[in-house]
């Protein structure tokens, strides 16, 4: 399980292009990354790639309405979390006069057409975007960054608490 | 109900200020979750699975404090909480989380960092579970 988990986490990852040395971060095939300017960009990039693919999934099922009425409002909250990590790292990319990452074209979502596949995408995208938050934020160099990243990580916990309690999978 | 954060955060002098303000607020969400167990018999996995977390937490924070070469802290016992709102629970439980968010910029080395992350997201979960919790019972009004 805790093994499926993680391949699909990395495929999710590989998908969104992300780098060797942030991909062996996830799997554990890396244990640290030097603290620079240069990995906290990488970083940035990588969470960015997580958080236009949670935007598009969530977008896309609010559009298919896809959610049933007791869910929806957890839809349009998690959205509103990610556009706001997404504009507040882009804002940080920016500052340090870099180029950010943009959306991909495709994310495959024209499979998405049931509640419970939307439900499956987005639990999927918020384990990953914990997971990879949860191993990223270690090698942070900038404090101001860090801070940032872990109250991210916060939201992302609970968007995947909220979706796993959803599907019946234990949450205490 | 997404955890923005807050206007004026900690920002603790050194990890020592930082684990001591965590060690306070653990021992707040505790004294709520003593009066929980005392009178919400449904409530006692839910306490015994958060105090399991707890424990493998306080052995985190003390593997931190040799590798950061800081004195051990003494768990002082919590008295019982005065009622089980749990609107008051949440209050405490994310005062903890923000504060373990807090205390990361102040530790200085990766591996500490990485011990109290995974810390933090034990207990945003935690929170999690509160918030869903008080929307079941105002769902049953």
């Amino acid at each position: 399980m805790a093994e499926a988990r993680r391949d699909f986490v990395l495929r999710l990852a590989r998908g969104a292009g992300w780098g060797s040395a942030l991909l062996g971060l996830l799997d554990g095939t890396v244990r640290a990354l030097s603290k620079s300017e240069e990995t906290d960009l990488a970083i940035l990039d990588a969470s960015l790639t997580l958080e236009h693919e949670a935007i598009a999934i969530y977008e896309a099922a609010l559009q298919r309405n896809l959610f049933l009425a007791g869910l929806r409002a957890y839809a349009v909250e998690f959205v509103g979390d990610h556009k706001g990590h997404r504009d507040t790292q882009l804002g940080l990319v920016e500052e340090r006069g870099a180029r950010p990452a943009a959306p991909l074209d495709d994310y495959h979502l024209e499979e998405m057409r049931t509640g419970d596949a939307a439900i499956r995408r987005c639990l999927e995208v918020e384990i990953a975007a914990q997971r990879a938050y949860q191993a990223l934020n270690s090698q942070i160099r900038t404090k101001d960054y860090l801070l940032t990243a872990a109250f991210i990580l916060v939201d992302e916990v609970r968007h995947e608490t909220v979706w796993k309690r959803v599907t019946g999978i234990r949450i205490y | 109900m997404a955890l923005a954060p807050p206007a004026l955060g900690a920002d603790y002098a050194s990890a020592d200020e930082a684990l001591a303000a965590i060690e306070g607020l653990e021992a707040d969400v505790e004294r709520f979750l003593q009066r929980l167990e005392r009178t919400v018999a449904s409530s006692r996995p839910l306490v015994a699975s958060f105090r399991r977390d707890r424990d493998r937490h306080r052995g985190h924070r003390a593997r931190v404090r040799r590798r950061l070469g800081l004195p051990s802290s003494e768990t002082a016992a919590a008295s019982e909480a005065p009622d089980a709102a749990l609107p008051a629970l949440r209050e405490a439980q994310s005062a903890l989380v923000y504060a373990h968010a807090e205390a990361l910029p102040a530790l200085g080395d990766a591996v500490s960092v990485s011990l109290l992350l995974g810390d933090m997201v034990d207990l945003a979960r935690h929170l999690t579970v509160i918030d869903l919790w008080i929307e079941s019972e105002a769902a049953r009004g």
